[in-house]
């Protein structure tokens, strides 16, 4: 099946025109798989692409976003339980003590976008929420936001205590947020830092790539 | 009979029309008697309910729009700072204007080496020493987010103690938590002869922020109710970034904030009436390519000018505002026109007080080289903020008569009235290079950034203060420290 045009729908940002495509797709009988992977998060891969190329401006890519999580909506029940591949599972908060939370959410949003899992633990996460959902969630990321040096050291607690838990092995570390650099990333034992949300969906690819 | 003096009109902008202030602020009232906002402060929300607003969902909260114009009604139309000696310095009022510089940047541009590298301890006490001894600069802020403190927690504290250290001048600072902030109380009270001379002269104010959408975190409203008991002055903007925060409408963006603002007033009003208040949110764009909220956006300088529209309109309150700031990431053409855009204009608005001066990369990066820039800036503006002056001195025809019957050698160069008068007729620049080309390039052709350097180099090595504080003060500030 041509599935260009539903492409197309979903890099405009057309949701109606999407969804549309995606319901007879699915009504013709097409497999939700391929749907999936050649239709909607090929078409995410090029407005990434394109976003990172400076030739999309913020709200149209989330718009696009959007319209994938619309037609993924549509091709949910049609998976088998289980069977439905996600690029891989991010645990993701802000850290202790901290409140700013729209990057995180934006890194949120594209990850979605980008066909992972998000599981947002919201703003002022403790390193023991960390852990917690980590043991319980089994991600291959976690990823941390901080935007004040007076809480950037609750990035280091939370690798700690990871660690201790036994569960550092497990996943790999992303962080990010105005102050972080990536030479913090290294002294505390984070795996990547990734200044922007564009590069944290490409970092996020390579790093489940690379487990 | 002599005629009466001319009065100077002092060149002043107006970006809302009444129709408009009106309709956001009732925008503004309806989003707290419709849509109602998110107090997660336990106390501050009791006293609401008891004061007539409705609780509903999970910490949200209907406030009437009664509340809001008492709360205007009692707070003060006038908040005086003083120098840390006592002395009014910064009136807060009506059209008077103010700049300083701005909190906490992550890194700063090294004066030795151009490099833009993480900020220690010693960059506060620069930033404050050269602000001291800026002519245009009424205030410091830390300016940095030191990584060099004893205790992380308690990096507002040092980097208050550090700025009393360099300056005497009124000190706007940011505290994390209560604790913290009654800390940095305690050391104003030592420097101001104690917590009662310190209420009536108070010569700090605090910067606290609610969080846009709707948000009342609990340890904000513990600084907030702190500082009305104490009477220490504050601001409590919410971060209403259009695109970001609030919508990307900047009516809508203005609203937004306005109601935080609000809402913010009323908690402090209703804890101490007559506290004194700073208003205003900060309204800037989250810029949609990089997702950074801009410091050098034409929108910021619209937006705050539109808020001294609704002050004059409506609000009758002294304004917090923002200028002087840029996203270039070094001091380059873009830093000094994003700088000169929101100096000028927040001045023609007539802003009250007026923060961020010599911000680089949207607040992320500092540079002491700007904020020198930056004063001569402020200076230009305010020598085009004054006028035209026109009496029969200034218009000087004595002068061209003079001139005249001297004959062909006349040039007013030579004329008496031009020694007397040129150096307040005429601004003077001191960074601004007027040199001929043989001579700047005999000096080095050294551009605006080397020479603002330079300046800078100048002033920390010379500069004392003119009231500094005795041994015995700054012992038993270190002491207070050596506590926490
Ligand atoms: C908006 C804002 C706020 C809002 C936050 C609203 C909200 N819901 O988030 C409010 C007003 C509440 C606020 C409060 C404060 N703020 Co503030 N804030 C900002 C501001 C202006 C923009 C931040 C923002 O939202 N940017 C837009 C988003 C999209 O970008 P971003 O956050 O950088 O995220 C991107 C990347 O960093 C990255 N990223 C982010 N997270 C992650 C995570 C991962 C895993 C990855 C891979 C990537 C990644 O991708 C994101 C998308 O591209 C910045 C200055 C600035 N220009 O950055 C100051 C700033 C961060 N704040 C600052 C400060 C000091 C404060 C306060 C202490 C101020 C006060 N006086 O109280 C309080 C602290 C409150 C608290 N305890 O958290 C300082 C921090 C300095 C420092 N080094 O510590 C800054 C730098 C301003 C300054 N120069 O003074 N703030």
């Amino acid at each position: 099946m041509d599935l260009s045009a539903l492409s197309e729908a979903v890099i405009q940002g057309n949701i109606e025109k999407a969804k549309e495509l995606t319901q007879q797709a699915v009504d013709a009988g097409e497999d939700p798989q391929i749907l999936l992977d050649q239709g909607l998060i090929m078409a995410m891969d090029t407005v990434g692409e394109n976003f990172a190329k400076g030739l999309l401006f913020v709200p149209q890519m989330l718009r696009s976003a959007k319209t994938m999580q619309e037609c993924l909506a549509i091709l949910q029940p049609h998976f088998q339980a289980g069977s439905v591949t996600s690029k891989g599972k991010i645990v993701l908060g802000t850290v202790k003590g901290d409140l700013h939370d729209i990057g995180k959410n934006l890194v949120a949003m594209m990850l979605e976008g980008a066909g992972f899992t998000v599981v947002d633990l919201g703003v002022d996460v403790a390193p023991e929420a960390f852990v917690k959902a980590v043991s319980e969630e089994h991600p291959n990321i976690v990823g941390m936001s901080a935007l004040l040096s007076t809480t950037m050291p609750s990035m280091a607690d939370t690798v700690r205590a990871l660690s201790e838990a036994g569960l550092r092995e497990a996943v790999q570390i992303m962080i990010g947020g105005a102050p972080v650099t990536a030479q913090y990333a290294e002294e505390i034992g984070a795996d990547r830092y990734a200044p922007d949300a564009g590069s944290a969906v490409i970092k996020a690819k390579k790093l489940v790539a690379s487990a | 009979m002599q005629r009466l003096p001319i009065p100077t009109f002092q060149p002043r902008l107006k970006v809302l029309g009444r129709e408009q202030a009106l309709a956001i602020h009732t925008a503004a009232l309806e989003i707290l008697e419709k849509t109602g906002v998110k107090m997660e402060h336990a106390e501050a929300r009791e006293m609401l309910v008891d004061a007539g607003a409705r609780p509903f969902g999970d910490d949200w909260i209907r406030i009437p729009a009664w509340l809001a114009e008492e709360a205007l009604a009692t707070a003060p139309r006038q908040i005086a700072l003083y120098d840390q000696n006592g002395n009014k310095t910064m009136p807060l009022v009506d059209d008077r204007f103010y700049y300083g510089t701005g909190s906490d940047t992550t890194f700063t541009l090294d004066l030795e080496s151009g490099e833009r590298r993480p900020c220690v301890l010693n960059d506060t006490g620069r930033f404050a020493r050269l602000v001291d001894a800026l002519e245009n600069l009424s205030f410091v802020m830390s300016m940095s987010n030191p990584r060099d403190v004893a205790k992380i927690e308690f990096i507002y504290v040092y980097a208050f103690a550090e700025m009393l250290r360099n300056t005497g001048k009124p000190v706007v600072f940011i505290a994390d938590r209560l604790e913290d902030m009654t800390v940095i109380h305690e050391l104003a009270a030592m420097v101001a002869g104690g917590e009662e001379p310190l209420r009536r002269r108070p010569f700090l104010l605090n910067y606290s922020e609610a969080i846009s959408p709707l948000r009342f975190p609990a340890q904000v409203v513990d600084k907030l109710m702190f500082c009305a008991k104490k009477e220490i002055p504050i601001c409590l903007p919410s971060g209403s970034n259009a695109g970001g925060g609030a919508p990307v409408t900047l009516a809508g963006a203005l609203a937004m904030g306005i109601a935080e603002n609000l809402v913010g007033l009323i908690v402090h009003q209703l804890t101490q009436r007559g506290a004194p208040f700073l208003f205003g949110p900060n309204v800037s764009v989250l810029d949609m390519k990089s997702s950074v909220v801009s410091y050098g956006c034409p929108e910021w300088s619209l937006t705050q000018a539109a808020l001294a529209d609704m002050r004059d309109e409506i609000y009758g309150l002294p304004i917090w505002a923002f200028a002087g700031a840029s996203d270039a990431k070094t001091v380059d053409a873009q830093a000094g026109a994003e700088a000169m855009f929101s100096i000028v204009t927040a001045m023609l608005a007539r802003c009250n007080l007026i923060h961020d001066v010599g911000y680089l990369e949207y607040g992320s990066t500092s540079s002491l080289e700007m904020v020198a820039i930056a004063d001569e800036l402020i200076a230009m503006a305010r020598h085009f903020t004054r006028g035209i002056p026109v009496n029969e001195e200034t218009l000087a025809l004595d002068a061209l008569e003079r001139v005249k019957n001297a004959g062909p050698k006349g040039i007013f160069l030579t004329d008496d009235h031009t020694f007397h008068h040129f150096e307040t007729a005429l601004f003077l620049p001191q960074l601004m290079d007027r040199s001929r080309y043989d001579a700047w390039a005999a000096e080095g052709a050294r551009d605006l950034y080397r020479r603002s350097n330079n300046r800078v180099r100048d002033i920390l090595a010379s500069h004392r203060q003119t009231q500094p504080k005795d041994a015995a003060l700054l012992e038993s500030i270190e002491q207070r420290l050596a506590e926490l």
